[in-house]
């Protein structure tokens, strides 16, 4: 009998310690957390439009520039020149990208891409997130679907070169951005009263 | 379309992205049991099979307990009882049913829930947020790569053992690393191949 | 190696077995699992081992405080949950104060679960011995565990990317030698490292 409750004031004083200590610390980290993943992300919105800012103002920056506007279901953003970002989410071969898509106000051309985060193969996916392999995309037309094309080869305006070793991460990659802009675009086109 | 997708997942968890080679888990296990074959390929089976199973197991606990009642923030906790209870039930049924099973690899169970590689399988599928059956095809596939390390390098230094002249501070683990690292720095060559259209 | 023992100035010896006698990685080779994988850049290896000392002084309390408590059939189980608990106060701490960190070494942040160092004392040392020492015995593996994973990451660091916590070391024109970049690397400088330790601490076959 003595063994039994010996047990239970076991259980119960582990019990409550651990879970006093997780939601002690949930309660503390988790509006950081969401603080930092916001800043990533206006970040991100800012560098796709390519407004220049510094670290230390981004929510200002954004503020200052940016107005979000929301619109069945799908968020987005717009500048004073009427350029627009929106995120874009998908799977890569190895995990879930997710980023920003610029476009020009003709809603036709790309203005910038980001990535804010992937899991792809490091050294070889992973260049996805390279500089320039993301610049190709500045000023690309996406009316008929963006095109991988060996590295080298591209000469349409519509066509980016994919990664040397890395076929299918770019292929993914591209799929992704087109199916969000096949999605997304109209809905943008109908709010901006097109 | 899928079924090459899921060709080149498992292919790459063993030779490209290699858990024990690339992502340098389950090390432990590594310097205590690469002396001897028989050892490492009993060990290697069993990580087999555990990882698998719990791979199984901890997918929907994650997505259909965990995520939809906003509980994620213990997913640890919740993983390592899942592993723990499985290592557990594994060894209860194998000394019933399987006596033979449980003499030849018995003894590597309890070690198992400490391999780190069980728990990171798992911890990946979470990140890279997997559906269950790319889950379970990168569980076998990492496991398989796990076991064909372990192999291998013990394979290897069972014969450089009888041949080498090792330097005091370098026997046990230290060779086992640089056999290792050898290995491993081999598996890199591997690095385009399962992306080749 | 003689064991530090006797029951003057127990505590300078509880620190100084942790540190060096039973040095968890030269001696008994546990929680290599970890160490190699965050020891491509100094500050993910910092990070990784306040991480997982951490754990072992919280585990250390809470074990040796409830330590008269704890069912001995249970005792297993109960350290992973309670291990489990502090790897995910470290993990949100880390995602909170560190976003950068958190992501390069996110998952094995989670592994500090799994490493033996830290079951290995719970079972071997705090179920059996009170708060004061068993803290002193956490800091001391934690201190041995950060400066061996410290040591491997500046080698890698500097070798691999040129740099020791971001600060450019090597001279401009300095090639950088990839493979310290990669899983390879971190096997041979490890084995490098224990090789050393063991030939000084005059250990043989383990």
């Amino acid at each position: 009998m003595k063994d039994k409750i010996l047990m239970i004031v076991f259980v119960l004083v582990l019990g409550s310690i651990l879970t006093a200590a997780l939601v002690a610390v949930n309660y503390v980290t988790t509006p950081v957390i969401e603080k930092n993943e916001e800043i990533a992300t206006k970040s991100s919105i800012l560098r796709a439009l390519n407004i220049h800012f510094d670290p230390e103002s981004v929510e200002e920056t954004f503020a200052g520039n940016v107005e979000v506007r929301r619109r069945g279901g799908t968020t987005y953003y717009i500048t004073k020149k009427d350029d627009i970002a929106l995120p874009y989410a998908g799977s890569g071969l190895w995990g879930p990208i997710e980023g920003i898509i610029a476009v020009q106000p003709d809603l036709e051309h790309l203005k910038g891409i980001t990535i804010i985060r992937q899991e792809e193969t490091p050294g070889l996916g992973s260049r996805i997130t390279e500089a320039d392999y993301l610049a190709q995309f500045q000023g690309k037309r996406f009316t008929e679907g963006l095109e991988t094309v060996q590295p080298g080869r591209s000469s349409r305006d519509n066509q980016i070169d994919s990664i040397t070793g890395a076929t299918m991460t770019s292929e993914a990659f591209i799929s992704i951005i087109n199916e969000n802009l096949r999605e997304v675009i109209p809905v943008i086109r109908q709010g901006e009263g097109q | 379309m899928i079924a090459v997708h899921l060709l080149t997942i498992f292919l790459a968890a063993i030779l490209t992205h290699n858990i024990a080679l690339t992502y340098l888990l389950g090390m432990c296990p590594f310097i205590s049991l690469s002396r001897s074959l028989r050892t490492a390929s009993g060990m290697g089976f069993a990580v087999i099979f555990v990882v698998t199973l719990t791979a199984l197991i901890n997918w929907p606990i994650y997505n259909l307990i965990l995520v939809p009642t906003g509980s994620t923030l213990i997913y640890y906790v919740v993983f390592i009882i899942v592993i723990a209870a499985s290592v557990q039930l594994v060894e209860m049924i194998m000394e019933r049913f399987f006596p033979v099973l449980q003499a030849a690899f018995g003894i590597f169970l309890p070690l198992i829930t400490v391999n780190c590689t069980v728990l990171a399988v798992s911890l990946f599928m979470v990140i890279r947020r997997y559906n269950f059956v790319i889950t379970i095809v990168y569980a076998v596939g990492s496991a398989a790569g796990w076991t064909l390390a372990i192999v291998i390098v013990a394979a290897i230094n069972e014969k450089l053992k009888l041949v080498g002249d090792i330097p005091k501070g370098m026997r046990g683990p230290g060779i086992i690393m640089v056999t290792a690292g050898i290995l491993a720095l081999a598996f890199v060559g591997f690095s385009g191949m399962v992306n080749v259209q | 190696m003689r064991r530090y023992t006797g029951a003057k100035g127990q505590s300078l010896k509880t620190f100084l077995n942790g540190v060096w006698r039973d040095h968890p990685i030269f001696s008994m080779i546990l929680g290599i699992c970890s160490a190699l994988a965050v020891s491509n850049k100094v500050e993910n290896a910092i990070a990784m081992g306040a991480g997982v000392t951490f754990v072992l002084l919280a585990t250390g309390l809470l074990i040796a405080m409830l330590r008269k408590l704890i069912p001995t059939r249970v005792r297993m189980i109960t350290y992973m949950i309670i291990i489990a608990t502090f790897v995910i106060v470290v993990d949100r701490v880390l995602k909170a104060l560190f976003p950068d960190i958190s992501q390069a070494i996110g998952p094995y942040v989670g592994l500090i679960i799994t490493n033996c160092i830290i079951m290995g004392r719970a079972e071997a040392f705090y179920i059996q011995n009170n708060i004061g020492q068993s803290l002193i015995d956490a800091l001391a593996n934690g201190f041995g565990y950060t400066y061996t994973l410290v040591s491997v990451a500046v080698v890698r660091e500097l070798l691999g990317f040129g740099t020791i916590l971001g600060f450019q070391v090597m001279p401009e024109g300095f090639t950088k030698w990839v493979v310290m970049a990669m899983a390879p690397g971190a096997f041979f400088v490890l084995a490098i490292f224990i090789w050393i330790g063991r030939s000084l601490a005059g250990m043989e076959e383990e």
